[in-house]
């Protein structure tokens, strides 16, 4: 029925609506990617409205204080270790992963036994729950290298988390680099670390940055890969080998007794914030590595 | 001259380097669970523990056989309705999306990303759950299932799963898409393909190793999941024939017990998680195996 | 060529806002049966949508969990050899609030939690025969169902404030804080006279003791502005395994210690937890016997009308 009336509100608009008619299929498949963007959307907009309806009435001027107390729930040394926390495992875990992904795109040989090993590692280790990386970082770092619950023991284990996904992302933006490229830069008498990094990388900013951005959403929404690691203190370290806790750790600490919902819901909206604005301000950097 | 080419000896030490560091962290990872996981398989004996039905810590009973089961559910179930929704939103992302509505929609995905796992927990117990419930009874009264279930079921943790891995898959999927060269696709409709056959006949294809990339990460994304999984699955420990009842994973089954565990137990939940990572290494032995053979043809 | 577009997405818009409106047609007549059975509390048959013979949805905190382990045991939910006999059909939880949400969107589900984290708004507390689940009833003993939160601390600790800290919690002062948010006191203390030594400590262990202990570190700052307390909120097994490998100077169990931990740690009873049994505010039911809880855990009673 519905498509039938579709159809017919069509063809009364445009040319290209006769092709969907010669094309039955095509016109099928139109429909589903647009009832597909539709429920995603829809669901999206859903549950963000979900939370700003559960969250926002509960925002006051006491969740800002500068100081944690089991009165004011304040999200403050939260939100600024979740900042701590994202740079330091970003600089941790870009320059290991964007280096990996040049190796294997530009250097290694292809079909290389090699490659394809660091390939099944890689996505073996996007495959490990984050529960696993918690147990692990807390053996590894925290016990055995003895830095204690600490900001660096949750930054390392959360940089071995994201580094598949820099990898992948980067991996596949140097392999959509046309060759022209680089044999135009060799033709120049460029070398190849030269052509690497002034031409190939350049070119790949933006998937590289696709990869950051899906990586930052992991960082700042993980709670029990960090619970183990960097600890559950409501306050601001003094140094990266102190322990605190990030906005979503404290929101799961928060909600796990039932105790603080409302302020657990105002704390998701402040992490939305936090989400889009880390996500703004990257790709004003990528259009300012982009133009130079 | 020299030290150039020193330096382009050294910087590819660097990045040889950088690419094992994966090896080293699977490596790393690996020791510390088969070490501390395989002793209590070897107590519990490797049969009983993987093909057991019944797990009861406090009576010493470990069988893990229901959440081996629980994981494969909802991970297919993620898959069913993460990944076709996924790929063919980002099929709307990169070549139907009109230009003034890109940027908000491609921001509020990226967003999606970032919504931690306890939101989608209880926004699954407090809207989803209760839909399925309703669902679930109105199927029992019209006599089509046995038992109308109450909710936090195999279904609900698919739903849920499902949506929290279109981030993934959309991200992944569409950067390959935009990273296929334009003629390809001017070529096609310039032979007279409708737009709908280019894309799906020659973009898609051309993308696959982006694709199934974005589709591993979040089969992975989908097996690792705890947080919300255990809020909204129920957590039974047996096996059930029915999506409409709740079911425990394998990640579920470490997270909701290792904060009491002692002994023995801890160490059969440290099993589960050698179980789990001996799971995904499978999975990625096939799909590197299926990638290989694609590529063969 | 836009306009096209712009009337598929509406066409598919509307689609599925009216699937949606179906739905949500179906949840809103229950929302307003529960509102109707919530009104009439108290009535032996309940009208609305209250339906005895529904399914009962039993909800279960995880195994090994302190409020489960003193649950079954008080209830007898074991067999001959004290085995934790619960149900396998049991929904199980981790979290206090999952459980108490699970119970306040289904109106035939039960459950049961710590008594300081009950709330009245969200779901209801039953009696057990006959007696309300209050700190006064647990007190003198009318109600039953309740557990111990420990600390423990390494016998050969060092740390003064460790030490002047434990003295305060176990201290008139102290105690005062544990009853006033709802727990109950360890009876015979006296005034806190502590040195207030300068110095740091890291307490750490179960989530169920950390929002009372949190309140205790922010009263003893007020006689002890000198020492600064972290406190790290895990679970039971990790305070007392960090405890005794020393990255907690004081561990929280809201368990009895087990053997193998009380062979390395000293432990202290700070305070007594009751357990509520928690049913849907739309459920009639007020008062069960400890012998209904007893069979509904056990999976011998499904359905609410068999009671």
């Amino acid at each position: 029925m519905n498509n039938h009336r579709e159809m017919a509100n069509k063809t009364s608009i445009g040319d290209k609506l006769r092709t969907y008619l010669k094309h039955p299929g095509s016109f099928i498949t139109m429909l589903l990617v647009m009832l597909a963007a539709v429920i995603t959307f829809a669901v999206l907009i859903f549950l963000i409205a979900y939370i700003l309806v559960n969250g926002v009435p509960h925002i006051k001027p006491s969740l800002f204080s500068l100081e944690y107390s089991s009165e004011n729930a304040s999200v403050v040394p939260a939100f600024v270790n979740t900042i701590a926390m994202t740079l330091l495992s970003l600089i941790i875990a870009v320059p290991f992963g964007i280096f990996s992904a040049i190796f294997l795109v530009e250097y290694a040989k292809r079909g290389n036994k090699f490659v394809e090993v660091i390939r099944l590692t890689t996505e073996t280790l996007s495959g490990i729950p984050s529960i696993v990386y918690g147990l692990f970082g807390m053996l590894f770092f925290v016990n055995a290298l003895g830095w204690g619950f600490s900001l660096l023991a949750g930054a390392f284990t959360i940089a071995i988390m994201i580094l598949p996904l820099i990898m992948r992302t980067t991996e596949e933006a140097l392999k959509a680099v046309p060759d022209s490229y680089r044999e135009g830069s060799f033709g120049l008498g460029a070398g190849k670390l030269r052509t690497v990094f002034r031409i190939v990388l350049p070119s790949a900013i933006p998937g590289v940055l696709a990869g950051v951005i899906l990586a930052i959403g992991r960082i700042v929404g993980e709670t029990a890969a960090l619970m183990y690691t960097s600890g559950t203190v409501a306050q601001i370290p003094d140094s990266i080998m102190g322990s605190g806790r990030t906005l979503a750790l404290h929101m799961y600490v928060l909600s796990s007794e039932g105790l603080y919902m409302d302020q657990a819901y105002a704390t998701a909206v402040i992490l939305l914030v936090l989400v889009v604005g880390i996500n703004a301000l990257s790709s004003v950097i990528a259009r300012k590595l982009t133009k130079a | 001259m020299r030290s150039k080419a020193w330096t382009e000896k050294f910087m590819q030490g660097v990045f040889f380097v950088a690419a094992c560091a994966s090896i080293l962290a699977v490596a790393l990872i690996c020791v510390f669970l088969f070490a501390n996981g395989i002793p209590a398989m070897r107590e519990i004996g490797f049969i009983k523990f993987l093909t057991g039905e019944i797990w009861r810590p406090n009576s010493e009973q470990f069988g893990i056989l229901p959440m081996i089961v629980g994981s494969l559910y909802v991970t297919a179930g993620a898959i069913i309705f993460g990944v076709p929704i996924g790929i063919l939103t980002s099929v709307f992302m990169a070549m139907y999306c009109p230009k003034q509505i890109y940027k908000p929609l491609k921001a509020a995905t990226e967003l999606l990303a970032g919504i931690p796992s306890v939101i989608y927990g209880f926004f699954g117990l407090v809207v989803v759950v209760p839909l399925i419930r309703e669902f679930g009874t109105t199927l029992y009264k019209a006599g089509l299932v046995k038992s109308p279930g109450n909710g936090n079921s195999i279904l609900t943790a698919s739903l849920i799963l499902g949506m929290m891995i279109l981030p993934t898959i959309i991200g992944t999927t569409e950067s390959a898409m935009r990273a296929v060269p334009a003629h390809y696709y001017e070529g096609s409709l310039a032979l007279g393909a409708t737009k709908e056959r280019s894309i799906f006949r020659v973009i898609i294809p051309a993308a696959k190793s982006g694709v199934i990339a974005g589709i591993v990460l979040g089969i992975g994304r989908a097996i690792g999941e705890t947080m919300a999984v255990i809020m909204i699955v129920g957590n039974q420990a047996r096996l059930t024939g029915s999506i409409l009842d709740g079911i425990r994973t394998l990640t579920g089954n470490i997270v909701i017990e290792m904060g009491y565990a002692t002994g023995l137990h801890r160490e059969a939940l440290i099993a589960t998680g050698v179980v789990l990572f001996v799971f995904i290494l499978i999975i990625n032995f096939s799909v590197a195996l299926l990638k290989r053979g694609a590529d063969h043809e | 060529m836009k306009m096209k577009k712009f009337i598929a997405v509406l066409a598919a818009a509307s689609m599925v806002a009216t699937m949606a409106v179906g739905c949500g047609g179906g949840e809103d007549t229950s929302a307003e049966g529960t509102d109707a059975a919530a009104t009439e509390e108290g009535g032996e048959a309940a009208s609305g949508d209250w339906d005895a013979a529904n399914m009962i949805t039993v909800v279960s905190r995880e195994e090994g969990s302190g409020t489960r382990g003193a649950f079954t045991e008080l209830f007898g939910v074991v067999d001959d050899e004290d085995n934790d006999m619960t149900t396998l059909d049991a929904q199980v939880t981790n979290s206090t609030s999952v459980m108490m949400t699970t119970v306040s969107e289904n109106e035939y589900a039960i459950g049961y939690i710590s008594l300081g984290s009950l709330d009245e708004s969200l779901v209801k507390a039953v009696k057990i025969d006959g007696a309300e689940a209050t700190a006064e009833n647990i007190e003198n003993g009318s109600y039953k169902v309740s557990r111990p939160f420990n600390v423990a601390v390494k016998p050969d600790s060092t740390n003064e404030v460790a030490k002047d800290f434990m003295a305060f919690i176990m201290s008139t002062e102290g105690q005062e804080v544990v009853s006033g948010e709802g727990y109950i006191p360890v009876a015979d203390v006296e005034a806190y006279a502590g040195s207030a030594p300068e110095g740091s400590c890291v307490v750490g262990g179960s989530s169920s003791v950390s929002p009372l202990m949190e309140k205790l570190i922010e009263a003893y700052a007020a006689v002890n502005p000198n020492a600064s307390i972290e406190l790290q909120t895990s679970d039971s097994t990790t305070g007392m395994t960090s405890a005794i490998e020393g990255s907690y100077d004081i561990g929280m169990a809201s368990r009895e210690l087990k053997d193998e931990e009380a062979a390395e740690l000293e432990g202290t009873v700070i305070a007594t937890d009751g357990i509520a049994v928690i049913v849907n505010q739309g459920n009639p039911t007020d008062d069960l016997s400890a012998d209904q809880v007893k069979s509904i855990y056990l999976g011998d009673v499904t359905t609410w009308d068999a009671l």
